[in-house]
């Protein structure tokens, strides 16, 4: 019943259009550059994400862009070592000296022990499947139809005055 | 563009590239301990040789015996709209919007379903969990996105692994990630962060509460004396070698 429902769940065209209201729209981003990934010089921090802790090593990541790798061996003074760059990244984890996250919905290992800086030695394809690309993770709710040309859905986000033709 | 700026941009580009071959040597060296610590909201968690990983429906196990080569062990369907894993001892808890499910690693490459912690107080929810002893802690948030009326902090009593049993409800307002250290419980809450002493777990009792100077608490991870905060603009450090009195050290 409710896959049906979700299935069915967009309206076609020829449907008079709803009324704006509020409703869930698809956040995107571009799949283009998906793979341009490298350890570049530290950054602020703008859309802060999840944060891990290995030994004196902070990593927190910033948003969908990678992860930023913070000295904290002094914690009063915590000190930016750089940036790992890796687009739509939002998880991360770190065993034996090797960092575990997503580039999107691929998991890449990292050994942050290589002497030229943090050095990529593993991709697995396919693994991490990401946030729903057909519908938000609730029911009884409309939304925006997602349009796959815009790239890939990162979230979902409510908001006011949208014209939702999708529901489930 | 002038010529100075082009300069000026081409020398700060060289600094950055010789800064980060430069930092490579204080990584290795930061990154040389082995035992590293997410947080209550993670979706990858690591225990022993095994990573975990969970997306919205599927439970992925990793062997890294070779830790340059994980080796997927094990994939299974967990249920719906999952959104957290945490280690314990030989147990994995996975929050999800509808329950907390429990996960036996007595066979690490192949996590056995144990049970499902329910709260009946809130029947939609996001569930970041944690787990002492033989008591587990979740915050369960109602709002737009998770659904449901009410947010609280659920306290089950997993003495019976097989069944566990909401044994207390503390209403907060919107809740996101929590950790403890001791007997100290810290659950980020809209507002601040919450301090609750939790000697006695089903009788959490608030003892000061944390505000918010630098964006909403989402999540925590209490490290040694350390506590790492995850907050909407960065991250904030505090000393807590004195776990109900948090110091702050830096933020980030």
């Amino acid at each position: 019943m409710v896959c049906a429902m979700a299935i069915a769940g967009c309206q076609t065209d020829t449907e008079p259009t709803p009324p704006p209201g509020t409703a869930f729209v698809p956040v995107y981003a571009a799949a283009t550059q998906l793979h341009s990934i490298g350890f570049e010089g530290a950054r602020p921090t703008v859309n802060a994400g999840k944060i891990y802790v290995y030994g004196t090593l902070l990593l927190q990541n910033e948003l969908n862009e990678g992860i930023h790798l913070i000295d904290m061996r002094n914690p009063a003074a915590p000190a930016k070592l750089g940036f790992l760059k890796i687009p739509l990244c939002t998880e991360l984890a770190v065993s034996n000296g090797y960092l575990y996250t997503n580039n999107y919905d691929d998991l890449l290992v990292y050994n942050l022990q290589a002497s030229g800086g943090p050095a990529l030695v593993k991709r697995i394809e396919k693994v991490f499947p990401p946030a729903n690309q057909e519908y938000p993770p609730l029911f009884g709710v409309s939304f925006e139809c997602p349009d796959p040309s815009k790239g890939v859905v990162v979230r979902w986000e409510q908001k006011s005055n949208v014209v939702a033709r999708c529901r489930r | 563009m002038t010529t100075t700026t082009r300069l000026y941009l081409l020398l700060l580009a060289m600094s950055l590239g010789w800064l980060a071959c430069d930092k490579a040597g204080d990584i290795q060296q930061s990154a040389a301990t082995t035992q590293g610590k997410g947080g209550s909201t993670a979706r990858f968690a690591i225990a022993g040789q095994y990573l975990y990983t969970v997306d919205t429906k599927k439970l992925t196990t990793y062997q890294l015996s070779n830790p340059a080569n994980p080796v997927i062990t094990n994939v299974q369907d967990v249920g719906f709209e999952i959104e957290t894993i945490f280690p314990f001892g030989d147990k994995l808890f996975i929050g999800s919007t509808s329950v907390v499910h429990i996960f036996s690693l007595a066979n690490p490459a192949q996590p056995a379903k144990l049970s499902e912690a329910i709260s009946p107080t809130v029947l939609r929810r996001c569930d970041p969990v944690v787990a002492k002893d033989t008591v587990a802690f979740a915050t369960l948030r109602s709002n737009a996105e998770c659904g449901g009326v009410q947010s609280i902090l659920a306290v089950y009593d997993i003495k019976n692994i097989l069944k566990p049993q909401q044994r207390v409800a503390v209403p907060l307002q919107a809740p996101f990630g929590l950790g403890y250290a001791d007997t100290v419980l810290y659950v980020c809450d809209a507002g601040g962060l919450q301090l609750f002493n939790i000697k006695n777990a089903y009788n959490p009792r608030l003892l000061t509460s944390l505000s918010e100077t630098h964006g909403r608490f989402l999540d925590v991870v209490p490290y040694g004396q350390l506590l790492f905060c995850w907050t909407t603009r960065g991250a904030i450090v505090y000393d807590i070698s004195n776990p109900a009195v948090p110091r702050q050290l830096s933020v980030i």
